[in-house]
């Protein structure tokens, strides 16, 4: 429902416009669908003048299509995979975070979740070399453990600077503060945090059910609108500005006690990926399990253990640990072939 | 990116209003005087107003780099809790900014902690302590004024012993038990809806005092335990909660410490001790400890925190308070400690 405005396209003017408003046309839908001879005589305008607005303004409001071949060149163009850092991780998501696409991160308190974040952040401020917006809604942001798991990767304290730097962070505590956060980003802010090296190429929200969760149910009926909401502001945001955006979200457990994502089917299906964190009982104190429970890539209820200590293990480790992750195997479905097309984002984008 | 109207923060009926009058961006709106909006949409001049408002405006708080956040963090200490193996595991003690939960059984000192941390946050800055005030709001009257001198007497001549220059000994003056007492605001919650009510007033209680450094909830489960019948209620209530606690840790640089009672969760024909309160109240604490008894020996855990491992020490509780576990000690009789006991023996101490 677009209003039609003065200057919208040549030859509306004020008067055709207040002429159009008292035959009851007050927007494109209702011009677009009215018949024209008709309204050229209730307004006493030429035929052909209102013929030509017609157009101009079917042309400026009509969607293309798009050739599926079209469509695959742009992805492949734009799309690009951004290491978590953890291999196991990084085989559960196919290789990466994609930009353009909403993942999500489940599990309990303690799980790990903002670690995840935490270590997903760090590794691309500073192997990737690119910006990070981490937006905290639950005050467990502490830029001390940042700093750990950095000084793990180097002992230059200025990388670590510069590094830190990339890492962008907001802390909003309700859902108001995060749409105006997002829209800020989406209007221009996100050129903002550009300066000073790499382009932002991840959008972290940690998490996004504390803002949302107590907004729903009961009599309240603003809370399912506000949490579509804030689910296409990052769409659109993923999708505009080609960012990979992360998501954590609670669990709920359901009758039998298994751990179920929080904030209901509706939500289930903003984001393309789910992973679904917990506590291994018997493990050491870092261990935790990721299974996938939804994904468009691979075949579901792909369970992996990682180690939560991952971003913070020492120099010498790292040669070691990664052999091991390797041998340590998965219940893989059959899947094909690896697409050509895909791109990793390695190093630093020129 | 345009942003719809219905994203805008506007009473529900002022939005659908704009919408069915046409507007669907902010965009839309932003060119219009407030006469010519309240007669399109048909709203009132000051309804009109307020939706100018919020379409140019609302551009959100500005983004803080890591760096300076970790600046902004190096420069608040922790609360000490004057047992050294629990202030290593914690990285110097209870942190200023975020929501610690202390849960564990009846009895087994939390509210012990929450008492000495009220007494540790005013030691003074020369000692590496705060200096700070202390909001203490009490749901479930375990409150005693008595202990609380005795662990004030205890902290005031530890400081004594250690003070060695001029500072620390002008400092001395202002750190007695009197003021100590007096630096503590004793609000008394009996109900759900009282505390509600309270935090709700915190962010007018707040810039009166910028020296509170320390909220402390005794307990917090307490007043919820009656909510049985509409578990739907309780969780948005607490989650409601949660949210403003943290808002006031973050903003206002305060520690918020909360007690949690343990319930059983049974799993398939296991029963297992957890936190009370849910998952969903799980996720409001940054730091969560866990206090338990052990055969004699009391432990802390530290089952979530977003920069320190978890790690398990032991403490306990003497007339002085809360303390390092003695190593030397002899392995005391295997009498089972209850709640009376340790008040029977504190108020025997307080007698001689």
């Amino acid at each position: 429902m677009v209003v039609l405005l003065v200057g919208m396209c040549p030859g509306l003017d004020e008067d055709l416009l207040r002429s159009l408003r008292a035959a009851d046309i007050r927007t494109v839908e209702d011009l677009v669908s009215s018949d024209i001879e008709d309204l050229a005589q209730k307004c006493s305008v030429s035929y052909k003048a209102l013929f030509a607005i017609r157009r101009v303004l079917l042309a400026q409001h009509t969607a293309f299509p798009v050739s599926g071949a079209d469509l695959y060149e742009e992805l492949l163009s734009s799309t690009a995979i951004l290491s978590t850092g953890n291999p196991s991780l990084d085989k559960l998501l196919d290789s990466g975070l994609y930009t353009g696409e909403i993942t999500e991160l489940t599990g309990g308190p303690g799980s790990g979740k903002s670690q995840v974040c935490f270590g997903v952040a760090v590794h691309i401020a500073y192997h990737l070399k690119q910006s990070v917006i981490y937006i905290d809604t639950t005050g467990g942001l502490t830029a001390s453990r940042l700093l750990q798991m950095l000084q793990s990767e180097t002992n230059n304290t200025d990388e670590q600077m510069e590094a830190l730097q990339r890492i962008h962070t907001f802390r909003l505590f309700d859902v108001g503060a995060l749409l105006d956060c997002l829209y800020g980003l989406g209007g221009g802010g996100l050129h903002k945090a550009c300066v000073g090296g790499g382009s932002v190429k991840a959008l972290i929200v940690d998490s996004v059910s504390a803002v949302i969760a107590p907004l729903l149910g009961g009599k309240q009926n603003e809370g399912m609108s506000l949490m579509i909401q804030v689910a296409a502001a990052l769409k659109t945001m993923a999708k505009d500005f080609s960012v990979a955006v992360l998501v954590t979200n609670h669990v709920t457990r359901s009758g039998s006690g298994e751990a179920r994502p929080g904030l209901g089917v509706s939500w289930s299906h903003i984001p393309r990926t789910r992973i679904l964190l917990e506590r291994v009982e018997s493990g050491a104190s870092g261990r935790r399990s990721a299974t996938l429970i939804k994904s468009s890539r691979q075949a579901c209820l792909i369970k992996e253990d990682f180690d939560l200590q991952w971003w913070s293990r020492a120099e010498g480790e790292k040669g070691g640990a990664e052999r091991g992750e390797k041998g340590g195997g998965a219940e893989r479905g059959e899947k094909g072939g690896e697409p050509s097309g895909k791109r990793k984002l390695d190093e630093t984008d020129t | 990116m345009r942003r719809p109207v219905s994203s805008l923060s506007l009473g529900s009926s002022l939005k659908g209003k704009l919408v069915r009058a046409g507007f669907q961006f902010a965009t839309d709106l932003r060119d219009l005087n407030p006469e010519h909006l309240s007669a399109e949409a048909g709203v009132s001049q000051q309804e009109a107003l307020e939706a100018l408002q919020a379409a140019s405006s609302g551009h959100g708080v500005a983004a803080v780099t890591a760096l300076e956040l970790l600046q902004k963090e190096e420069e608040f200490r922790s609360i000490v809790t004057f047992c050294s193996q629990l202030d290593e595991a914690l990285g110097g003690g209870v942190p200023v900014g975020k929501v610690t939960e202390i849960c564990g059984a009846p009895g087994v000192g939390k509210t012990q902690l929450c008492l000495q941390l009220a007494v540790d946050v005013q030691v003074p800055a020369v000692f590496g302590g705060l200096g700070g005030q202390v909001l203490f709001v009490d749901t479930e009257g375990g409150f005693q004024v008595q202990r609380l001198v005795d662990l004030a007497g205890a902290a005031v001549r530890h400081c004594s012993l250690l003070a060695e220059d001029e500072e620390q000994r002008v400092a001395m003056t202002t750190f007695t038990v009197e003021t100590i007492l007096s630096n503590v605001f004793l609000v008394r919650c009996r109900d759900y809806v009282e505390l509600l009510a309270e935090l709700h007033l915190l962010p007018d209680f707040l810039p009166d005092r910028p020296r509170l450094r320390l909220l402390v909830i005794d307990s917090v489960a307490f007043p919820f335990l009656h909510l049985h019948d509409d578990l739907s209620q309780r969780t948005r209530l607490l989650q409601g909660l949660g949210l403003r606690l943290i808002a006031a840790a973050t903003d206002h640089n305060i520690a918020v410490v909360t007690t949690n009672h343990m319930t059983t969760r049974l799993r398939g024909s296991q029963a297992q001790l957890v936190p009370a309160l849910g998952d969903l109240w799980g996720h409001a604490p940054s730091i969560r400890l866990l206090l338990r008894w052990e055969e004699s020996r009391r432990l802390a855990s530290i089952v979530k925190s977003p920069g320190h491992m978890d790690a398990t020490v032991q403490y306990q509780i003497t007339c002085q308070g809360f303390r390092d576990a003695d190593q030397s000690e002899q392995p005391q009789s295997k009498r089972p400690r209850t709640q009376t006991d340790q008040s029977a023996s504190s108020r025997e101490n307080t007698r001689t």
